[in-house]
């Protein structure tokens, strides 16, 4: 049964070489790694010519003359692993992915409708090269011969039936290696020791001898040297892809008719997914626009790649919802998709809409039957959707402390159901709590009891005053006396005006002087009078900015 | 006024180690800006900063106070009740505060030198107890040391600030009673700081109300961690790595703001303006603080005399017993000189009360004589009559009019410094356990070595705290040149540059900050290699002890220099490769030739030795081994002992860069006259020829031509070799021209005299230390001459140490006609060992063989190694399998390793395998004419080299490694016992090119031929020219050398200049590269193994060497030598 290998030498290159073919004559260089710490990861013929290897760095080969440098990328990768993939397929329906460089495809049956070996091979490297990649491909009567030959010869290679350990000789062992891992390392240096350079070298070993010293393993590879293994290939599985789409024959413009052919899409999703016992927990829903329309919000997901690495083209418009439990309820997911869109309208007429979900396990557990019950899952993501559709996305969810001195040092996460609320451990005050403990009594103002926490005597009474921030703070005049203020002045709340009768402070703090954004504050707890009495606020100032603030006020 | 002064009571330097960001120089020098009268060091746990502390203060005329922050013990409730009882048999309310039961820091202030022996006390208590960094300690063992301590009550991490956070306001009132109870009513203050934090406020709120109803006084600090605002960062930066964090995970962990700088005390009573008590009472305290260092009670040890005896008269009969050895058959004008000198320094050593430190150090070298343990005293004691009678120094300071101020003097106030050189190794740890048990553990201690930041350690900590990935770290610690020398534009700054980081970048200008603002601050405490320290009383009175990382030894917390500033005596025993090199080459002559070897009677002028000096024919040799060394020999042409010292003395910063070496050269080839710079110097400079060489001449030119006294010279000697002072050498100089324009010297000669002078700033020898390393000196060139073959043993098995890698050792060796065997299984011990050669006497010049020790095997462990001695000195290995199984401890990498190095090849060889002995004998019989072929004719080539090296002909080393893999598998009980014969195996043999890089990579040596010695038809094609062809070369001629880099040297002193040493088969050539060139070719220069170079032959006065102008890889082979290269 003949075989066929198809393998792409410096594959990194040429995979970015398929969107710059111009770049085939010159000495090129895929560098990998973030800079300025780049080193090569794979060159081309060239460049090798040129003294360059892989594992030197940018500063090494930078002055190299006519070198062009490009960074990996990991996406045409994939693309050009794709563009492989379908290449042999075109051929025949088994496939093997060897990594991302080697396809090994069954050619049995095939001569009848391609013609002899030679030509199917040649066939082989004429589609890969249509596809802009140039590949080696090699034929023998078992896939691992098809695969060291491709690896070892350039260009086309047909391995006859019964010559395999005469053809394979003259290959380097390294070709045996196609991945380095720490045993393939040892063997190779075992190899190197043992003065085994070539193929035919490993292949004249006394089968019995090498058993007895390396084992299974170092028979393996004899015979794989000596052209010998026989196996099945494994095929490629696609994966399980759920999607729908649905070309319209007049261009949609009101949201309302959409939902409709969204919703009708979600049953048929959903109904897939049910028939495999699957939920999901990401749908992504993609819209052709009519007229390459293009908007600013659709450019930047067009950035986004889809699982296959393939740029979007750009009169898409591309929606991911992520739900943070699996679900399988299409009257949900319709809804969240229209609050969505309702959020981010596509802002053109639909051509087609394509509706994608990803497969996941179900969710299966219970809540304990005497906890209390929590909002179900479906509501309250609805809930939260409409929240988001109202305030801003960034600004819902639950908030998380940061381990840090800066003042509300926290950030938003999302929202997600936790365990059964645990109570605090009593007089486990955060540090970073907004609490207000003392002020100073240096600067000779009396201090209302009130505002005294800490170690009184009487701990049974500890007094916590709370602290409402304003949002945004409110930006305050302020006048200094002796360095301390003295009076404040706010023009757009006249409530906040008018003598200080005392305050403490200044509280200081700074910090992230290492980064861009250093900070340094100096707080005052001030009591001013008001016309409705005495109100105490949080008074700051940026001391780098020279701002004053009035940051809250204390109950 | 008094009462509106404020003193700083709790600051910590540096010295905390990552826990303060200043130096105590930096501490001291703010202090003196704000007209602080006094100010005191809190170290974390020791006193390690004090003594720089100290000197700072006393210069700038500041009260230095001393104490230090104590960690005290978490008490655990098995340990609380076990104090409890403690306590309760004391008193009867005392109960454990719960505030003890947290591990806490006291800050201690010594008021007397009784509590600043008690603060040592307890600090070495705590230390020696426990691991580096985690001692604590215990409640008993405050009481205990109370006396003479002040007590306060600290800041977040002090014992008040805990009791309130773990039981509120009684615990914290408990806390201080407890404090109160151990130290005494008055030697407690609350400490009060002021830092602008709320939660702080809030403490001191209790801590007020506490001292109020306790009624002890308040005391305001600002528990600084550095000396202004802007070093918060670095503190920041250490808190971050103290914790093993980066800076940005470091989050509350770091300091809420930058208020712990030396605050003025204008801007502290602004801070305590509503309480001026808590100001005026750190005046009060100051006051009472009376101890300083000039009062530290250090008395080195008497020595134990006989009854009847004094330590002068025990030591005058001593003495006069050593002079009778020492000058008993000498001429009687140089007894009479050497008995005036000998009593005139008893004299002086009497009045100074030092008789019994020179007792201490004869009685050690006493014992080193007794146990047979080579010693020799250098420094400065080589400059005493008195010393050379004890048998402390070799070398005779009367025949060789050295002088003796530089040693000791009368005015300096200073103890002598005696320096012994012992062997490196076991021997002198032999010694140092000697001191220790005679002194007892709290008697003895090595001196500290303060390990500093430096740009490497700086560039990688300062990445690492700001969370710069690894490979980054690496690179930039990578591009940290490692040249000695550094060009104009070698600066950090460009060297960040050059590792492609650029200094716009706001964090990497940051980064680059740090970097530079953390250079030499104290990053932990090293061990000194050989510096101990002896006291009369006990030693942890004087300075805290601490466990060294050597179980048995224990470390003082001061280095060297601060203990010399401090008073304290110190014997240096100083490990000297070259000492157990010595000792080792003495014991294998003795075991080999039968031949016992006195280095002490050596003949003083052995023509072999010196015209070998003549010829710089010096690899191996002590001190006049470099590239230096040997361009200078030739010309100096050393023709006895005192041209060594002068060799062995002048190739050296000071001397190179006064510009004193060529001057003295060509005077002494007659080139240029003798100039004395002025008549009254002409004593001085008479044996230099006029050059000024050694640091006592510079000091008796001091004398002479600017009325310096002794003790005046000692204080210019301390100047010109203290790196912390420049500014002591300018006013120095300022008396020095002052001095000579008095005695009528010449503007120009005055010149001269300062610039010989201050180069000596960057090291020159003293006389009295060349003459003692010129024995040394003498003492290996006479025994690689005479007995080449234990001495190439001993110097390989002291490896590393000089100036060479091994591979080149030996193959001088070899050159010099020594048979070097390679490692064998069945011959080889651990170390290198002498036998028989296997050669007639015919085919080599030395019937004695040297073999390479199995320490040769890289990766191979020593115990594996004598595991497998131990098996063979049983029975031989019969085969692979047999020492496989019978030395278990051998892993496969080993085993592969001593395969591939041939060292297996004569187990398979081995008769019991052939079960014909007869048969060995006969291959044995056939290899020698092709082992002679080899050496002789030196010019192999790649091809026609027979494929075998001896012992290879038929078990070659793939057949080992064939039978090594089969021989670690194992095959399972059943097959297990089945004898299997040593087969050969279906490998090929390996060529000669695959041996090389086996050797190269097993060994890091080949003792086949040079691989140069395959290319040479090659290499002449190319017009390569042998490095032993070059002396027949005219000076000028344009030509091509080419070899193996084995050195590369890029001199501080040379200017950019960069200096190759490249090996053929027929010896070393030198290559002298200029600045412009290397820059060219950075990397070729830096890294290629093989190099041709092409230039012009420079031969001036048979110093040979080739100045490039073009350099080129030469490809040889893929085995992987290795250069020596200096940084």
């Amino acid at each position: 049964m003949p075989f066929a290998c198809i393998f792409v030498p410096d594959f990194p290159v040429e995979a970015l070489l398929r969107a710059e073919p111009a770049l085939r004559s010159q000495s090129l260089a895929v560098l990998e790694g973030r800079a300025p710490l780049q080193k090569v990861f794979v060159v081309n013929e060239n460049a090798r010519r040129a003294g360059m290897n892989p594992g030197m760095s940018r500063l090494q080969i930078e002055p190299c003359a006519g070198l062009v440098l490009r960074a990996r990328s990991l996406p045409q990768e994939a693309a050009a692993h794709a563009a492989l993939l379908d290449c042999a397929q075109s051929f025949s329906p088994r496939v093997e992915a060897h990594g991302c460089d080697t396809i090994l495809l069954d050619l049995a049956g095939l001569q009848p409708l391609f013609g002899p070996l030679p030509k199917i091979a040649r066939a082989l490297a004429r589609r890969a090269s249509d596809l802009g990649l140039e590949a080696s491909v090699a034929v023998a009567g078992n896939p691992d011969t098809a695969a060291l030959a491709a690896r070892g010869f350039l260009g086309v290679t047909v391995i006859s039936e019964g010559k395999e350990a005469k053809q394979l000789g003259s290959l380097p062992v390294e070709v045996l290696f196609a991945n380095s891992t720490q045993e393939s390392g040892q063997l190779l240096e075992t190899f190197s020791r043992w003065g085994i350079r070539k193929l035919r070298d490993l292949a004249a070993l006394p089968d019995v001898a090498l058993s007895e010293r390396l084992g299974q393993a170092g028979i393996h590879l004899q015979k794989l040297a000596r052209g010998a293994t026989s196996r099945t290939l494994v095929p490629f599985e696609p994966p399980l892809i759920f999607e729908e789409v649905i070309e319209l024959e007049y261009p949609l413009v009101l949201l309302e008719p959409l939902a409709f052919l969204l919703g009708r899409l979600l049953e048929q999703l959903c109904a897939r997914l049910e028939a495999r016992a699957l939920a999901t927990q990401e749908l992504r829903l993609s819209l052709e626009l009519q007229n390459g329309y293009q908007n600013d919000e659709s450019a930047e997901l067009a950035l986004d790649l889809d699982g296959r690495g393939r740029p979007s083209p750009h009169n898409l418009f591309r929606r991911t919802l992520r739900i943070p439990v699996p679900l399988l309820d299409s009257r949900t997911f319709l809804k969240l998709l229209q609050l969505d869109l309702k959020a981010h309208p596509p802002g053109a007429p639909i051509v087609k809409i394509q509706l994608a979900a990803e497969p996941v396990r179900p969710r299966t557990a219970q809540n304990g039957l005497f906890l209390p019950p929590s909002p179900e899952p479906e509501k309250l993501e609805l809930t939260l959707a409409r929240i988001a559709g109202i305030v801003g996305e960034d600004k819902v969810g639950s908030f998380e402390l940061l381990d840090t001195h800066r003042p509300e040092g926290f950030r938003m996460q999302r929202f997600v159901p936790s365990e059964p609320f645990s109570p605090r451990r009593h007089g486990g005050t955060e540090k970073n709590d907004l609490h207000f403990s003392g002020p100073m009594s240096s600067l000779n103002f009396s201090v209302p009891p009130c505002l005294r926490g800490g170690f009184s005597s009487d701990s049974s009474d500890d007094l916590v005053t709370a602290l409402r921030i304003f949002r945004p703070p409110v930006e305050v005049a302020v006048t200094l006396q002796d360095g301390k203020p003295a009076s404040i002045n706010c023009p757009k709340n006249k409530e906040m005006h008018g003598e200080i009768l005392w305050a403490a402070g200044p509280w200081r703090s700074s910090g992230d002087w290492w980064e861009q954004e250093g900070w340094a504050r100096d707080e005052w707890d001030i009591a001013v009078q008001g016309e409705a009495g005495i109100a105490l606020y949080r008074l700051v100032r940026d001391r780098l900015g020279g701002r004053w603030i009035l940051e809250g006020t204390y109950d | 006024m008094l009462l509106s002064m404020y003193i700083e009571l709790h600051s910590r330097s540096a010295f905390s180690f990552l826990e303060g960001a200043s130096l105590p120089e930096s501490l001291v020098a703010a202090c003196a800006n704000l007209n602080m009268p006094a100010i005191a060091l809190l170290d974390r746990d020791g006193v390690y900063g004090s003594p720089r502390f100290h000197m700072a203060a006393k210069k700038a005329r500041i009260k230095a106070h001393i104490g230090a922050e104590v960690t005290c013990e978490y008490f655990s409730p098995q340990r609380r009740s076990a104090t409890e009882q403690i306590t309760n048999h004391k008193s009867k309310d005392s109960s454990v505060s719960l505030c003890l039961c947290g591990g806490f820091r006291l800050p201690l202030l010594v008021s007397s030198r009784l509590g600043y022996q008690n603060l040592c006390r307890l600090i070495t208590k705590m230390k020696l107890r426990a691991a580096k960094g985690e001692g604590t300690v215990r409640e008993e063992e405050l009481r205990e040391h109370a006396a003479g301590v002040i007590c306060l009550t600290g800041d977040d991490d002090g014992p008040l600030a805990l009791a309130l956070t773990h039981g509120g306001m009684e615990e914290a009132r408990g806390c201080v009673e407890k404090l109160i109870g151990i130290f005494g009513r008055d030697n407690v203050y609350v400490e009060l700081q002021r830092h602008f934090h709320r939660e702080q406020e809030e403490r001191n709120h209790a801590a007020i109300e506490i001292a109020r109803s306790l009624q002890i006084p308040l005391l305001a600090t600002n528990g600084v961690s550095y000396a202004t605002a802007r070093e918060r960062e670095l503190c920041d930066v250490f808190t971050a790595l103290r914790h093993h964090r980066t800076l940005a995970t470091a989050g509350r962990l770091l300091a809420r703001n930058s208020e712990r700088y030396l605050k003025s005390p204008q801007e502290m009573q602004t801070l305590f303006a509503d309480l001026p008590e808590a100001i005026a009472n750190t005046v009060e305290l100051s006051s009472r603080l009376a101890f300083t260092f000039k009062d530290l009670g250090y008395e080195f040890p008497k020595y134990p005399v006989p009854e009847g005896e004094t330590m002068i008269s025990f030591m005058r009969e001593r003495t006069g017993e050593g002079f009778q050895q020492r000058y008993g058959r000498s001429a009687s004008e140089l007894q009479s000189r050497a008995r005036c000198q000998i009593e005139r320094e008893l004299k002086l050593i009497e009045e100074l009360d030092l008789a019994g430190y020179f007792l201490i150090v004869w009685d050690l070298v006493r014992f080193c004589r007794e146990e047979n343990i080579l010693v020799q005293g250098r420094g400065s004691a080589a400059n005493s009559a008195v010393c050379y009678s004890l048998g402390i120094t070799a070398v005779d300071a009367v025949s060789m009019e050295l002088l003796f101020e530089r040693f000791l003097s009368e005015e300096r106030g200073e103890w002598p410094d005696i320096d012994l050189d012992l062997p490196s190794g076991d021997q002198r740890e032999r010694v140092i356990q000697y001191l220790y048990k005679r002194y007892g553990e709290r008697g003895a201690a090595m001196t500290a070595n303060v390990i500093t930041y430096r740009s490497r350690m700086a560039s990688r900590e300062m990445g690492k705290a700001l969370g710069f990935d690894p490979e980054t770290l690496d690179k930039v610690s990578a591009a940290v040149s490692t040249w000695e020398y550094r060009d104009a534009n070698d600066t950090l700054d460009h060297r960040f540059r050059y590792a492609g980081l650029d200094l716009n970048h706001p964090r990497l200008r940051k980064y680059f900050e740090l970097c530079v603002a953390v250079q030499d601050l104290p990053r932990h405490l090293g061990q000194h290699s050989g510096g101990m320290v002896i006291c009369q009383g006990q030693l942890d009175s004087v300075v805290p002890l601490e466990p060294a990382s050597m179980p048995g030894r224990v470390v003082v917390q001061w280095d060297k220099e601060d203990c010399a500033d401090l008073g304290i005596i110190k014997v240096d025993l100083l490990g000297l490769g070259m000492m157990a090199v010595l000792e080792d080459s003495l014991q294998l002559i003795h075991n080999h030739h039968g031949e016992e070897v006195d280095l002490a009677h050596l003949p003083p002028d052995d023509p072999t030795v010196y015209s070998t000096l003549q010829k710089a024919d010096t690899i191996g040799m002590f001190q006049i081994e470099s590239r230096a060394q040997m361009s200078c020999l030739p010309r100096l042409r050393p023709k006895c002992f005192y041209d060594i010292v002068v060799q062995v003395a002048i190739i050296r910063p000071g001397p190179i860069v006064g510009q004193m070496v060529n001057p003295y050269l060509r005077r002494r080839m007659g080139r240029e006259p003798v100039n004395h710079l002025h008549p009254s110097l002409e004593p001085v400079l008479g044996r230099t020829l006029g050059v000024p060489l050694f640091q006592e001449q510079l000091l008796r030119i001091a004398m002479v031509a600017a009325n310096f006294t002794g003790g005046e010279a000692e204080e210019l000697r301390r100047a010109m070799g203290f790196k912390r002072s420049q500014a002591r050498m300018k006013d120095i100089e300022a008396r020095l021209r002052s001095g000579m324009e008095s005695n009528g010297i010449s503007r120009e000669a005055q010149e001269q005299i300062i610039l010989s002078i201050t180069s000596f700033a960057l090291y020159g020898f003293p006389e009295s230390h060349a003459a003692s390393f010129a024995l040394i000196a003498y003492a290996s060139a006479y025994l690689k001459c005479h007995y080449l073959a234990a001495f190439t043993a001993a110097l390989l098995n002291n490896q590393p140490m000089g100036f060479y890698r091994p591979a080149t050792i030996v193959k001088d060796a070899q050159r010099h006609g020594l048979k070097v065997l390679p490692i064998d299984v069945m011959k080889s011990e651990w170390q290198c060992t002498l036998g028989q050669s296997a050669l007639s006497n015919q085919h080599s010049a030395s019937p004695v063989a040297l073999r390479l020790g199995l320490r040769y095997a890289r990766g191979l462990r020593e115990e594996a190694a004598k595991a497998l001695v131990q098996q063979r000195n049983l029975a031989p290995f019969t085969s692979i399998r047999d020492l496989v199984h019978r030395v278990p401890e051998l892993r496969k990498d080993e085993l592969n390793t001593l395969a591939e190095i041939g060292a297996l090849n004569e187990i398979g060889n081995s008769p019991r395998r052939h079960g014909d002995t007869e048969k060995t004998k006969n291959l044995n019989k056939e290899f020698v004419p092709t082992a002679k072929s080899a050496t002789e004719n030196s010019k192999p080539e790649i091809t026609s080299v027979p494929s075998c090296l001896p012992g290879e002909f038929v078990f070659h080393r793939r057949d080992a490694l064939w039978q090594v893999e089969r021989a670690v598998r194992h095959s399972g009980p059943l097959l297990d016992e089945l004898p299997e014969p040593d087969t050969n195996s279906p490998l090929r043999p390996m060529n000669s090119e695959e041996r090389l890089v086996a050797d190269f990579r097993g060994t890091g040596m080949t003792v086949g031929p040079h691989p140069m010695a395959y290319h040479r038809a090659r290499m002449q094609a190319m017009g390569i020219h042998k490095a032993s062809d070059l002396s027949h070369i005219p000076d000028g001629q344009y030509l091509r050398i080419g070899g193996c880099v084995i050195c590369r040297q890029r001199p501080g002193t040379a200017k950019g200049f960069v200096f190759l040493s490249i090996e053929d088969e027929t010896g070393v050539a030198n290559a002298i590269v200029m600045p412009d060139l290397f820059q060219k070719n950075r990397l070729l220069l830096s890294s290629a193994q093989f190099l041709m170079v092409e230039g012009i032959l420079q031969n001036q006065d048979n110093v040979i060497s080739v100045k490039a102008e073009r350099v080129l890889p030469l490809s040889i082979t893929r085995a992987e030598t290795n250069s020596h290269d200096f940084y």
